[in-house]
Formats: structure tokens, C-alpha cells, sequence
């Protein structure tokens, strides 16, 4: 159904993809989305598959669809922790510090004995990455402080292993505050000011395209031969007949099933997309759009462009 | 019989039966044996669980853990979507649940946690859990990894295992070196078996089917995967030389192989060294295998039909030769030499 209630005609899968981003433009929002759900839901009743995932995912019509999807579902949202989000963009830093769930318990005290950094594969890594002083920052209190902090690359090189974790003397979790300040210098985009900041949106196309359209962080499509140079030859020949050995080796790819690349049902991919919106994840989404948006005028490229730069930029 | 080296008071409490499995997102895209071995293996151990439910679509989401630590989903969400995975196995009668990725077991711990610590939380997310798909929240009984379900059953395997991690022509055992995901033993080291410096979680097994465990410098270290790190390709270079500290730091004792348990961890450990010969010349092709590849390779399956070693970078053969599993040459996946070509006509 489009927005007037009338049943809306499903363009042929071959000419929806065929469209230019501003061809996709001219689309009402609602023909869109539901063109796209239908199409990802037409069986192949011989195989026994929904060949169209494949086709359909990664491509300008999904990051489109989910553009508008999202945004329409952002605006119309009135779960409490959609509030509370949309409430904190505007929040000083240390507001975030004392509220948010992660960040609020994520620190203790610190008694400076460095521990964290000495374990940190990532302070192995790059010189200028000194874990011990994000602890400092966030327990300073200083709004000018843990602003440059979240406008910083530093912020993203943390691997998020946990390395920290078991060896602090006050059971802090470094991990955690981290992941906490990223989501915070989304929200305010203050990851814009940082290269590896602005990688964000290549994930947000990466893992939220696959979360919000298939129910999982990572499609096996997504390793690509092309898009993994390092795994080697011998990964190239594997992964051009990744389909066949998931299923001789008991995987699902775009059918129903246990494991690997298993089609949800729309009863399920709607429960996991609830989830989603009521604990506030679209009111970040949402934001990193807008930021982008606006990123990629300043820049005079469109948005798709400005998409595949942030996947190449660093 | 395995000498025990981890205190009893170190070894937690392990559900005998009864599991929910959940999915690993990353297994299933790029080591789908690893995954379907782990019910393979619960029912040979007689074990009754469940993955998907009564229907043919599988109710089993992803937990949200490769994007929350990709910075991308709210806390709240993830407590919402691991209740409601919580929900479906409470709707089969199970009240274990274990999980196919070291990621996944921390998210679900992380969310138990968040109960323990923040009053009132449990009647918010069980009011927003029945708002948003009419679920109630139901805290499972216990929350383990599927490596910890082999460690409890470890000795029951390896009277069932047909070949042992010994080399069949000197009868010497064979050394393999264990590397823990960081998500199974840092983040929450009071529920690792032997904690985050001494985890026996995959060096039981280890012992207990034949081999010997080496305890080198760098077998704390993380793989590098990293989420963004591995998932950016500018980042990359981050999880290579990880790798690579790690194979330098094992290669004096001479591996026979890597032992796993964490789908990151496999898939970097192992693709990454083809990257490695390409950077500094040196071959190490250290076979990288999971804990469940190991044991139905022991058990006698199907290295190609079941394991599905052709999944690896690092060929699996030469180990097979070494412990004297026989495996079809007509089956054998490539020759060695494809480590070594830059260019290759993929057809």
C-alpha cells in the first residue's frame, strides 16, 4: 500500500536496480520500501531460496530504501529511548557521563598505574593511542576536554577486545566507555572532525544495512574476494563457490535454516526491527545521515559518493 | 587421563543439557562447518537442544554484537534484542543458552550484568520488550559458550575420537597452541574457565585428546579483528599485525597448529597469514582450526563434506598427514602452490 491506501504496482527487480540515485529520487517512499519487501520475499520455489536478497543487498536502491525507511520511522518513533537519544545530542558531554547506561558504570576511579595501555593492543599499534588518558578525560569533567576527545582519529583505534579489562585494579570498563563515547560523538557528530570518525557511515551502510534489512551484523556476501585482497588466492577460489559449500556443509545462504546466511521470516526481521527502534539505535542512525548529508554538500559530492569515499578514506 | 592444572574453584558452573544455540554471524558467513559442527557434536554427545524452533524459518537474530562494538546500536537495543532471543528459548523450554560466537557470549553476560547493576532495569526492558513484539523477558539459567559445553564433555570425546593430536609415524604428541577469543576470557575472566591469564578452555580439550599445549608470549594477545578495524579496509593493517606478532611470538616451538575458539579469531588467525607471507617473505602456514573443527577431524568425519577444512587459507592437509587422517586426494582442495600465486583466474 502507498501513503493515499491504494495497492501499489511492484517495479521488476531488473528495472528497480537498473534506476540512477535520481531516478530513485522521483519514487514515492512507500512504493519504494514496499517494491524492495517484496522483492526480497519472492521465493524461488525450485531452489528453495530468495535469490533476491543477494541481488538486492549492498546496492544505492537498499542504502536508499533504508534512508527513507529509517527516517520515516525515526520521526514517527515515540519509544521512551528514542526520547532519551534524541535528548542527549543536546546534552553537555558529562551529562552523557552520568546517565547513559554503559558510560555510567563503566568507571570507577583511577589510580594512573597504566595498566590499561600497557595491555592494549591498539597502544602496541599506533604510537599516539594512550588509552589511560580517555580514562582521565572522562573522569575530569572537563566539557572542553572530552569534546576534542570526541572529535579526535584517537578515539577510533580502539579494537574493542577487552585487553583492559581483566588486569585494572578498579575493575573499570575501558571497553565499554569507549564504545559509549563513539555513540556519543555520532549523536553530536563530532566524529565528522576525525577520518576514522567519519568511517562511520560505511558501517552504518555496512552492519545496520544487514541488520535492518537481513537481521544480522554480517552477510556472507559481504566478504568479497575483491574487498579482502589480503585473504589470498586461495580465499578468491573459495568464496566464488562460498553459495554451494555453505550448503554442502550444512549452511543456510538466503533459505531457511539453522545457520550460516539463514532468511528470517518477516515475523521475525519485524520483532529484531522493534527492538531496534524502541531502545533509541534509529535516532543514531538517523543522525548519521543528516551529518552526512550535510558532510557530503559541503564537500559537492552526493551522498552515494561520499558513501564510497568514507569506505576508502584513511 | 589429562592432568588437571585449573583449580576446581576456577571452573564454573556448565549446564549439562539442554541448550539454545545461537548463530554466529561471522562463522556462518565464512566457516559454516565450524557451526554446524557444534550440533553435530551435541548429538553425538546425546545432548537435546535447539537452534531455530519448531518452523522451518529461524526465529534466531543476530545478538547485535559485531555492530555494537561497531558503535551503531544502543545498549538498550541490545538488551531488547538478547531478551527476546531469550524469549524463544524460554518458548522451547530451554533456560541455557549457548553460543556459537565468543562476541555473542559476552553481549548476553554484558546484559546479565546490566541487571545486576542498574535497579528497575528489568520491569523498563520486559514493559518495552511486550510493547515492542508482545514478548515477555525471561533471564536464562545460565549464559556459556560452545566451547565450554566441549570442555565439561571434553574426556566423554575422547573416548569417542578415533584419531588423537599424536603423529602417527614417531608417536610423539603433536604441539598445538590454543588462542582464546579476548570475548570469551578478558571480558568477563571470572566466568573463563581458569580466568583471562590462564584459560583452560580449549588446553583441557587439548590435553585430554592427545596434545601437548604450548604456553608462549603472545598467547594473550588479541587477533586484531577489531569490528571496525577488520571491517574498513584502510584499518586493516591494525588486525595484520596482530597476526603477525602473534605468529612470531609461536613460531619458535614450531605449531602444529592453532587451536580456536572464536569466529574472528579463526577466520583472521588463519587468512591473514597469506597476507603476511605477501609483507615479509615468511611462509609460517600454521593450520588454524576451531575447537569443533579439531574434534570432527578427530572424530573421523568428512574433512571436506562435514569440517569443510577448504574453507581455510592455510591448507589443513598437511596436519591430516601428520595425525594419519586418510582424506581423498581427488577431493583435496588446492595445492600449496596457491598460497604462493599473486594472480589467480578465479573462474
Amino acid at each position: 500500500m502507498n501513503g493515499n491506501g491504494s495497492v501499489t504496482q511492484i517495479v521488476p527487480l531488473a528495472a528497480l536496480l537498473s534506476k540512477k540515485p535520481e531516478e530513485l529520487e522521483t519514487m514515492d517512499n512507500d512504493e519504494l520500501v514496499a517494491a524492495y519487501q517484496s522483492l526480497r520475499d519472492q521465493e524461488d520455489g525450485a531452489r528453495g531460496s530468495y535469490p533476491n536478497i543477494g541481488r538486492l543487498y549492498g546496492t544505492t536502491l537498499e542504502r536508499e530504501k533504508d534512508r527513507r525507511e529509517i527516517r520515516a520511522q525515526a520521526e514517527s518513533s515515540d519509544a521512551e529511548m528514542h526520547a532519551w537519544y534524541d535528548r542527549a545530542r543536546n546534552e553537555p558531554c558529562t551529562w552523557w557521563l552520568k546517565n547513559h547506561l554503559v558510560a555510567k558504570h563503566a568507571l570507577e576511579t583511577c589510580i594512573a598505574c597504566g595498566v590499561c595501555t600497557s595491555q592494549c593492543p591498539a597502544a602496541h599499534y599506533f604510537a599516539e593511542y594512550n588509552p589511560r588518558t580517555i580514562v582521565d578525560a572522562a573522569l575530569s569533567q572537563d566539557e572542553e576536554r572530552l569534546v576534542e576527545l570526541l572529535k579526535s582519529d584517537v578515539l577510533w583505534y580502539c579494537g574493542q577486545c577487552g585487553s583492559c579489562i581483566p588486569m585494572c585494579p578498579r575493575e573499570n570498563n575501558l571497553m565499554g566507555l569507549v564504545s559509549s563515547l563513539r555513540f556519543l560523538a555520532q549523536l553530536k557528530g563530532y566524529h565528522l572532525s576525525s577520518v576514522r570518525g567519519r568511517q562511520q557511515y560505511a558501517m552504518r551502510h555496512l552492519c545496520g544495512g544487514n541488520l535492518w534489512n537481513r537481521g544480522f551484523s554480517l552477510y556472507f556476501r559481504n566478504v568479497t574476494a575483491e574487498g579482502h585482497p589480503d585473504f589470498g588466492p586461495r580465499y578468491a577460489r573459495y568464496q566464488s563457490e562460498a553459495e554451494g559449500q555453505m550448503i554442502r556443509l550444512g549452511a543456510s545462504p538466503d533459505r531457511p535454516g539453522n545457520f550460516g546466511g539463514r532468511k528470517l521470516s518477516p515475523q521475525t526481521l519485524a520483532e529484531f526491527r522493534s527492538c531496534l527502534v524502541s531502545g533509541g539505535t534509529l535516532v543514531l542512525w538517523n543522525q548519521l545521515e543528516n551529518h552526512a548529508s550535510e558532510d557530503a554538500k559541503k564537500s559537492g559530492v552526493s551522498i552515494e559518493e561520499y558513501h564510497n569515499r568514507v569506505h576508502r578514506e584513511g | 587421563m589429562a592432568t588437571a592444572t585449573i583449580a576446581p574453584e576456577k571452573i564454573k558452573e556448565i549446564p549439562e543439557n539442554n541448550y539454545f544455540l545461537t548463530p554466529s554471524c561471522i562463522l556462518g558467513a565464512v566457516n559454516p562447518g565450524t557451526e554446524a559442527l557444534i550440533g553435530r557434536i551435541y548429538d553425538l554427545l546425546g545432548l537435546h537442544w535447539k537452534a531455530a524452533g519448531d518452523s522451518p524459518e529461524s526465529q534466531c537474530t543476530c545478538c547485535t554484537g559485531f555492530s555494537s562494538h561497531g558503535d551503531l546500536i544502543s545498549i538498550e537495543s541490545t538488551l531488547l534484542v538478547t531478551a527476546r532471543l531469550w524469549s524463544v528459548a524460554a518458548e522451547m523450554g530451554l533456560e541455557n543458552i549457548t553460543t556459537a560466537c565468543v562476541t555473542s557470549y559476552a553481549i548476553h553476560n554484558e546484559c546479565l550484568e546490566m541487571y545486576e547493576r542498574e535497579p528497575g532495569l528489568e520491569e523498563r526492558v520486559d514493559g518495552w520488550l511486550r510493547q515492542a513484539c508482545g514478548r515477555r523477558l525471561r533471564i536464562p539459567k545460565h549464559v556459556v559458550h560452545g566451547s565450554d559445553i566441549l570442555y565439561r564433555y571434553r574426556e566423554a570425546l575422547a573416548e569417542k575420537l578415533r584419531y588423537r593430536l599424536v603423529d602417527h609415524k614417531t608417536g610423539h604428541a603433536l604441539r598445538i597452541v590454543d588462542h582464546v577469543g579476548c570475548h570469551y576470557a578478558k571480558v568477563f575472566p571470572k566466568k573463563s574457565i581458569g580466568g583471562a591469564e590462564s584459560c583452560d578452555v580449549l588446553t583441557g580439550p587439548i590435553r585430554s585428546w592427545g596434545g601437548e599445549t604450548v604456553d608462549y608470549p603472545e598467547r594473550r594477545h588479541c587477533c586484531g579483528m577489531g569490528f571496525r578495524q577488520c571491517a574498513i579496509r584502510p584499518n586493516r593493517g591494525y588486525t595484520m599485525a596482530c597476526v603477525l606478532k602473534k605468529l612470531e611470538s609461536m613460531e619458535p616451538w614450531k605449531p602444529d597448529a592453532i587451536l580456536t575458539n572464536c569466529p574472528g579469531c579463526n577466520l583472521f588467525l588463519d587468512k591473514e597469514q597469506w597476507a603476511i607471507l605477501q609483507i615479509t617473505g615468511v611462509e609460517y602456514n600454521v593450520p588454524t582450526l576451531s575447537y569443533t573443527e579439531l574434534a570432527g577431524l578427530l572424530l573421523g568425519w568428512d574433512p571436506y563434506d562435514v569440517v569443510g577444512i577448504q574453507s581455510h587459507t592455510v591448507p589443513v592437509e598437511p596436519l591430516l598427514d601428520k595425525i594419519g587422517i586418510p582424506y581423498d586426494k581427488s577431493k583435496e582442495w588446492l595445492p600449496k602452490e596457491w598460497l604462493t600465486q599473486e594472480k589467480v583466474e578465479v573462474a
